[in-house]
């Protein structure tokens, strides 16, 4: 849909940004917090290695990320008798961040939903400071409410790297509350929300 | 001229004057209600309807013939009969604000205490201090909020004068909140009803359009009684909620500070101009590298100790350590920017109307007595600072004060500014602050303070606060409020007091007699002793370090 529309040539007179559907999954991605503690440090890995540990649902993570050890190496590990290799170490992160943000999609939805009521966006537009100030066009930052249906979808699609999904997404939040000046936040420097 | 024609004249002479001396509106209804006339004795006796008279009274319309002359004249032999209570002569501008009818907290009962350390509780009855009905009882047996902790609407609105600029007698003609309150206030507090009217001078034809800067400042006005009630209620609220029990309101109320001062910030910005950017597009050197490093902003925090002077050393200096009251509220008044950050290179970024952040290379500090307004840096080089401490450094390098040469300037990220961004916030905190210091109240002092400085704190990237995302806003209020010390630091040593120490954010201390150079007390203007643990507080001496 984007692509035949008036940003057919995006960048070409110098406008800068990122597609809004890549900033609105940034902005999931934020939402997310989990251990602060680096898996190099001895608290970070003990954390991440008991949060794997204690459900069947982190084992699969651990398999999907590719940690296939025995369970004496595993035992080791929770012991802090033996510390992972690198590779390793960085597997276990990767399987701890996968895992988290599984766990917390029920809490996404409902913090975006909001009860209903549904999450105001502040959308910042295209960086033009670099277009000739003949080519400008004037867009200004909007604000507009997106309901707990669309955010539902959004953080499913966020959650199963849905590319595609994503996209249709964003052009339906941006067609649906922008009037006819939609078009201009198909690119967009920031997406920012409070939920 | 037949007599007919000088009756006119009369007439319309007689008319004229009874309407040179028409009382203001709550004037009318303080004489009727002092004669004990109901409105519809005196609708009957003048030929109107009741509603005329009520609107007359409250300044909806004027009083109008037929009528007009009969209700005048009613008027004026009733002022004859109950004058006004306080000044006989109507120009003279009289404080009748003042709220002595608010009875003050040392005259009442103290709460009962449960032996579990809770209110004790019983019938609900209207509250001895504010009237409105609570089941909690004072060791009298008659109904007090917990603590006397309650505030008559009455004494925060009489407290809070417009603004100076604009004159009140408009207002008083117009219905103005305190008249549409007061009937609904019980027994108390009949005085209440004739506050400013009697002030206004009797003009036959008051202004019926106020002026733009009149309604604005009515409107602000009226926004602000808004919004502080918002604070008194939410202390009202968690002291019903934790039974009376002072620490645990205080803690509840602290937990939800930051969404209460979100919520007042909304508030405030109700009508204003300017639509601010909540998540802008920030550039690196805003963002921090993660959750436990520091971007790259220097706020200019200073740290100094005079290298004359020590603890250490023998001697009978005498210091006084300094403190600033509400250092980060009072630095609520500074240049933010509006919308998303620009680059420009050069100084092109700087421009009074414009604010940000900028890299700059200083000029060296050589001033032996005051301390260096970049703060306490180790290494020498560029550096990213704020725009307040630019502005800092521009003034110092300008010809009035020529104290070091300007700062060379490399680069900006900045937008278009304004001062009176979080203005109306601060003048709402400030004056809760202020209220609450009065009456002692120390649990609504507490909770001010928790919101202004947890505001300042998470206004950046904070997992705790999410309506906002401008860290650097929060580094300019910082500096800024370092750059109100120095001007303190500067201010003293102008009088002749030498600076010993300027350190935090509002910590100064200086030797001779301060109370000359700054008035003691605990307003934002004011200065107090800062008493702590550490060696150098409160009243101390130094020695002089032989070099």
């Amino acid at each position: 849909m984007a692509q035949d529309s008036r940003w057919r040539h995006y960048g070409h007179y110098g406008a800068r940004g990122l597609p809004g559907w890549v900033a609105l999954a940034e902005g999931i991605d934020k939402m997310v917090t989990g251990i602060e503690s680096p898996v190099t440090s001895e608290r970070g890995l003990a954390a991440r290695l008991r949060y794997l540990t204690t459900s069947d649902a982190g084992y699969e993570a651990m398999d999907r990320a590719g940690i296939h050890v025995r369970p004496a190496t595993l035992i080791a590990w929770l012991a802090e008798e033996r510390t992972p290799s690198k590779p390793h170490l960085a597997r276990l992160d990767a399987a701890y961040w996968a895992l988290r943000r599984r766990n917390v999609v029920a809490d996404l939805k409902r913090r975006l939903g909001n009860r209903g009521r549904g999450t105001r966006i502040e959308i910042d537009p295209a960086d033009q400071s670099w277009v000739a100030p003949r080519h400008r066009r004037t867009v200004q930052t909007r604000s507009i409410n997106v309901r707990g249906s669309i955010w539902d979808r959004a953080v499913d699609a966020w959650i199963a790297d849905d590319t595609r999904e994503l996209e249709a997404i964003w052009d339906e939040i941006i067609q649906g509350g922008l009037g006819t000046d939609w078009d201009a936040y198909t690119f967009v420097s920031s997406v920012g929300w409070a939920a | 001229m037949g007599d007919d024609q000088l009756d006119g004249v009369e007439a319309l002479l007689e008319e004229a004057r009874l309407t040179a001396r028409m009382p203001p509106p709550a004037e009318r209804q303080r004489l009727r209600e002092a004669a004990g006339l109901s409105r519809a004795q005196v609708a009957n006796a003048v030929g109107v309807g009741r509603q005329t008279i009520a609107n007359w009274e409250s300044g909806d319309t004027d009083p109008q013939p037929p009528g007009r002359v009969k209700y005048l004249r009613l008027l004026e032999g009733l002022a004859q009969i109950h004058p006004a209570p306080v000044a006989a002569t109507p120009q003279a501008p009289i404080e009748t604000t003042t709220p002595q009818a608010l009875v003050p907290a040392s005259d009442l009962p103290q709460s009962a205490f449960r032996p579990d350390g809770l209110v004790v509780q019983g019938e609900p009855e209207p509250c001895i201090r504010c009237g409105v009905v609570t089941p909690f009882k004072a060791t009298d047996g008659r109904s007090l909020h917990p603590g006397a902790m309650c505030q008559p609407a009455v004494a925060a609105l009489s407290q809070r004068p417009a603004e100076p600029g604009a004159p009140q007698a408009p207002a008083a003609a117009s219905t103005t909140p305190q008249t549409a309150n007061t009937p609904a206030t019980p027994a108390p507090r009949t005085a209440a009803p004739a506050p400013a009217p009697a002030a206004a001078t009797p003009s036959p034809t008051p202004a019926p359009v106020p002026s733009r800067p009149q309604r604005r400042a009515k409107s602000a006005a009226r926004a602000q009684t808004e919004t502080s009630g918002l604070i008194t209620r939410a202390v009202h609220e968690e002291l019903e909620r934790a039974e009376g029990d002072a620490d645990a309101a205080l803690q509840a109320l602290i937990k939800r500070a930051i969404p209460d001062v979100m919520r007042l910030f909304e508030e405030t910005r109700a009508t204003a101009r300017y639509q601010y950017t909540a998540y802008p597009t920030l550039p690196d050197i805003l963002h921090k590298p993660s959750k436990r490093e520091p971007d790259h902003i220097w706020e200019a925090r200073p740290n100094f100790h005079h290298p004359h002077y020590s603890l250490k050393a023998t001697g009978t200096i005498a210091v006084t350590a300094l403190d600033a009251n509400a250092a980060y509220l009072s630095a609520f008044k500074s240049w933010l920017p509006i919308g998303k950050l620009e680059h420009h290179t050069g100084s092109h970024g700087v421009d009074p109307k414009r604010s940000g952040v900028h890299l700059i290379t200083p000029a060296p500090w050589n001033h032996p007595h005051l301390p260096d307004p970049l703060g306490d840096r180790d290494q020498p080089g560029p550096l990213w600072i704020t725009d307040a401490t630019l502005r800092l450094l521009l003034r110092l390098s300008g010809p009035k004060y020529g104290l070091i040469d300007p700062p060379a300037i490399h680069e900006s990220w900045t937008s278009g500014a304004t001062e009176n961004f979080l203005d109306a916030l601060r003048k709402v905190l400030a004056a809760a602050r202020e209220t609450a210091i009065a009456e002692d109240d120390s649990i609504t002092e507490e909770y001010v303070k928790a919101m202004y400085s947890k505001f300042v704190s998470t206004m950046g990237e904070s997992i705790h606060n999410r309506a906002l995302q401008r860290p650097d806003w929060m580094h300019i209020i910082h500096s800024q409020a370092y750059a109100n010390l120095w001007g303190k630091a500067y201010k003293a040593h102008q009088a002749g007091l030498e600076v010993i120490a300027m350190m935090g954010t509002d910590e100064l201390h200086v030797t001779g007699d301060w109370r000359r150079v700054f008035s003691e007390g605990r307003g934002l203007a004011q200065m107090k002793i800062k008493h702590s643990d550490a060696k150098a507080s409160g009243e101390y001496t130094v020695g002089k370090v032989a070099r």
